[in-house]
């Protein structure tokens, strides 16, 4: 089965997104799927995540753009709007998306979402309780998440 | 049709599933709620009526691999049953005696196979076959 040409837009978001990197955010299609995307974005400084780089998911569906793209997170994370299986509550991956926005600009509402955790919008019940309980608690174990599965090994790599 | 990657196609079906599927007599959740490539999952099925199987609940486990869904799941049954697709020994569903397997499509999905398995119950040639115990295990 012949795969169709790749819509001009998703070309060009693509080639953008690559030459006109994002900081922190690393997004490469597949090779065998370019609507497919490897992304890593890197925690954001100040937040629970800082020092850890988390892998996702991006999959660009045949209505996109009408449709917002679909994501999720593969590294394990603590976080009231990420549930266990990596899914990401966020409005403009569902009810508030519109096709003006791109693959950066969600890409950007979840490096947003990392700095800005939102227990009362949860989507991890237990996680979202937590953080609304004792919110320096559930702050540790993030950092906690972070360093066991998230932690960039610098100097095993010579960095 | 653009290619829709292994996980965001389980993902879908594992919505689909969450929600119900068809009139309740099959369905399928992950077996571990937090393994984030949704290898293992369990499958129900509930035996036709008008058959030897009325009123019996079977379990099974399904295992989709990293090429999933260009290659099919493994399907066993866990409820013991008398099928001619059942390897008697080892409760596996022989892929070449079930169609949905057999004849497997990408676009294919876990309900298919349980809707197809329960249509073998159903089939005339297996509906009477003496069966073991209710509540026997593989």
């Amino acid at each position: 089965m012949a795969t169709p040409p790749l819509p001009k837009r998703i070309i060009k978001e693509t080639e953008r997104l690559i030459a006109d990197a994002v900081p922190g955010i690393n997004a490469k299609p597949h090779e065998e799927n370019l609507r497919y995307f490897d992304v890593d974005i890197t925690g954001p400084e100040q937040s629970p995540f800082e020092g850890g780089v988390f892998k996702l998911e991006l999959f660009l569906p045949e209505e996109y753009p009408m449709s917002p793209p679909k994501v999720r997170f593969l590294t394990k994370i603590y976080h009231p709007n990420i549930d266990k299986l990596g899914r990401i509550c966020l409005d403009i991956l569902k009810d508030k998306w519109s096709p003006a926005l791109q693959i950066r600009t969600v890409l950007l509402s979840i490096q947003a979402l990392l700095s800005a955790p939102n227990p009362d919008d949860p989507l991890a019940n237990d996680v979202a309780q937590h953080w609304k309980d004792n919110e320096q608690e559930a702050i540790a174990k993030a950092r906690e998440w972070t360093q066991t599965y998230a932690e960039r090994k610098m100097s095993k790599i010579g960095i | 049709m653009a290619k829709v990657p292994r996980n965001f196609k389980l993902l879908e079906e594992l919505e689909k599933g969450e929600k119900g599927i068809g009139d309740g007599t099959c369905s399928y959740g992950l077996s571990n709620g937090e393994d984030i490539f949704m290898s293992d999952w369990n499958g129900t099925i509930i035996g036709p009526p008008g058959t030897i199987h009325e009123n019996r609940i079977y379990s099974l486990k399904l295992y989709c691999d990293d090429n999933y869904p260009n290659n099919p799941p493994i399907v066993h049954f866990i409820s013991r049953i008398n099928l001619p697709c059942v390897n008697q020994h080892s409760g596996k569903v022989e892929s070449s005696r079930l169609s949905c397997l057999s004849q497997w499509k990408s676009s294919n999905s876990l309900e298919d196979i349980l809707v197809d398995l329960r249509r073998e119950m159903a089939n005339a040639v297996n509906k009477k076959l003496p069966q073991p115990p209710e509540g026997s295990t593989f």
